[in-house]
């Protein structure tokens, strides 16, 4: 079996519009989050959201202009991971480097527009039609469309295969990455996870579920608070994260460094609740990854949590972690959820969190969970509060990502050269 | 106007040269538009006038003139022979 390395990643996200900044401003402390834009705020005051540091048209060539942004951040985040890996476009073994994508909501925007477009139109005394649709709009929001793009724009042939499991969208998008390098059926694939749903319908919705933080009473930024006592649910974010995967052969024939080395996937379904978590297969998506990557609960030395602020959430994910790494007296398993920064980006969370933690491994600098003022005695871990710490080793990485639906997905990462 | 909006539609969002657009007998396949950027270049006319343009598969078989000719005719055909503002009709 082939060994696994990450040779290039790259962001845009609510913290910057590069992985460097991202992560750089995470361990600043620095909390993305605001309030909503007049279109949605009419309608929910209290709403608040974590947009993307830029606007990813911005950055990309004009001929991209039509996608979904979704797609755009795709584009985005990929070019950067890319060309930090030095991969060439076009390259000679095209069928042999494949497209792994994660996203919860393929096309929100696409849709929306669609929507308000149809609705103008009905509005406009006869002097539109409601029928004229643009032509492209079912390739733009169809799920696979980031994949598409990415394919296309840079010449791989080989699987481009899309990934909707809500929250761990990306974080599956990796782990079957990794398994097709690992197990020989490619030599290369790019992930990434991209989201952008921060419109008006899709807030609506989100809104109605009732999950949706609640304006803190001094910060509005500070507001997200994973662990918390006063936690009151999540922020939606939006944005893209991106790495290479790549085997060591074909990176070393490319004389190309490792930045770490994908090493544990562990995936499990909850079979119980479409929101409500369980503990056990938590537990069970841990252990597989530990087990994969022949580690131990001690190996690891941080992990960047779910931690989505929820209520039962995160209680039911301390539990979990206590049962794979032990109480808090017994370990020294450091634990952040930067969801607290850069709010939640669901599809694309998981690559986004995974790629933080390697940022966090290889500078021996942990982000922290900025707001955990309070910390809630039920949630009674190490969840570095408020302040990154820094000068730590870190010799590998977890990452937990458990979606809607009962899909639990946790990966482990660790440095390379070991 | 109707040649106006194909042609900067062709020019700044498809990339086309504007020196195309000075010979008289361009022929629309000289363009290098496939099925879906016809389709696209086809809604900057069908939103403005409201209704669907029959079988854009003909158009890559004809001049770019006869082309402008026969949407010009279909509008025309669907507009009891006049022909809209079709800048007017964008802005609202």
């Amino acid at each position: 079996m082939a060994q696994v390395l990450i040779t290039g990643m790259g962001a845009i996200s609510p913290l910057g519009a590069d992985l460097p900044t991202s992560f750089a401003r995470a361990l600043e402390g620095h909390c993305a989050i605001g309030t909503a834009p007049a279109n949605i705020s009419k309608w929910l005051p209290d709403i608040l959201l974590a947009p993307a540091a830029s606007e990813p048209a911005a950055l990309l060539d004009n001929k991209h202009a039509g996608l979904d942004r979704a797609s755009q951040f795709a584009l985005v985040a990929a070019g950067e991971a890319l060309q930090q890996a030095n991969f060439p476009a076009q390259p000679e073994n095209s069928r042999r480097v494949g497209v792994f994508v994660g996203i919860g909501f393929g096309g929100a925007h696409t849709l929306d527009g669609l929507y308000d477009r149809f609705q103008a139109a009905v509005n406009s005394n006869g002097k539109r039609n409601p029928a004229m649709v643009h032509p492209l709009s079912v390739p733009r929001m169809m799920a696979n469309a980031a994949a598409a793009a990415i394919s296309m724009s840079h010449g791989f042939k080989g699987p481009s295969n899309t990934y909707s499991i809500a929250c761990a969208s990306s974080a599956t998008a990796i782990g079957e990455a990794f398994r097709a390098i690992r197990d020989g059926y490619l030599d290369a694939a790019v992930v990434v996870g991209c989201e952008a749903m921060l419109t008006p319908g899709s807030i609506l919705a989100w809104n109605a579920l009732r999950v949706m933080a609640k304006p803190h009473a001094t910060d509005p930024a500070r507001s997200c608070r994973p662990f918390s006592q006063d936690r009151s649910g999540f922020v939606l974010g939006e944005g893209a994260a991106a790495m290479v995967l790549e085997s060591a052969a074909h990176a070393g024939r490319r004389q190309q460094a490792g930045l770490g080395e994908v090493c544990g996937y562990g995936c499990s379904s909850d079979a119980a609740h479409l929101t409500a978590p369980s503990s056990a297969e938590q537990v069970y998506a841990m252990q597989q990854a530990l087990a994969d990557a022949g580690l131990q609960a001690s190996d690891i030395q941080y992990l960047n949590a779910h931690g989505t602020a929820t209520p039962s959430g995160d209680v039911v994910e301390t539990e979990s972690i206590r049962t794979v790494f032990g109480a808090r007296e017994n370990s020294t398993l450091a634990i952040s959820s930067t969801k607290s920064m850069h709010g939640h980006l669901i599809g694309a969370s998981g690559i986004l969190e995974f790629a933080l933690a390697v940022m966090a491994m290889n500078s021996g600098s942990l982000p922290p969970t900025a707001t955990l003022e309070t910390p809630d005695p039920q949630c009674d871990l190490d969840f570095i509060p408020l302040h990154a710490r820094h000068g730590c080793t870190v010799n590998a990485i977890m990452s937990n990502s458990f979606a809607f639906g009962g899909s639990n997905v946790s990966l482990v990462a660790r440095r390379y050269p070991s | 106007m109707l040649e106006e909006i194909i042609k900067n539609y062709l020019i700044n969002t498809k990339g086309k040269d504007a020196a195309l657009f000075d010979d008289p007998d361009l022929q629309v396949s000289a363009l290098g538009l496939d099925s879906l950027d016809m389709v696209e270049m086809l809604f900057e006319i069908e939103d403005r006038c409201g209704f669907q343009l029959p079988d854009p598969t003909r158009y890559p078989k004809m001049g770019f003139a006869e082309m402008l000719a026969d949407i010009e005719a279909a509008i025309r055909a669907h507009n009891n022979g006049e022909m809209p503002d079709l800048s007017l009709e964008a802005e609202q």
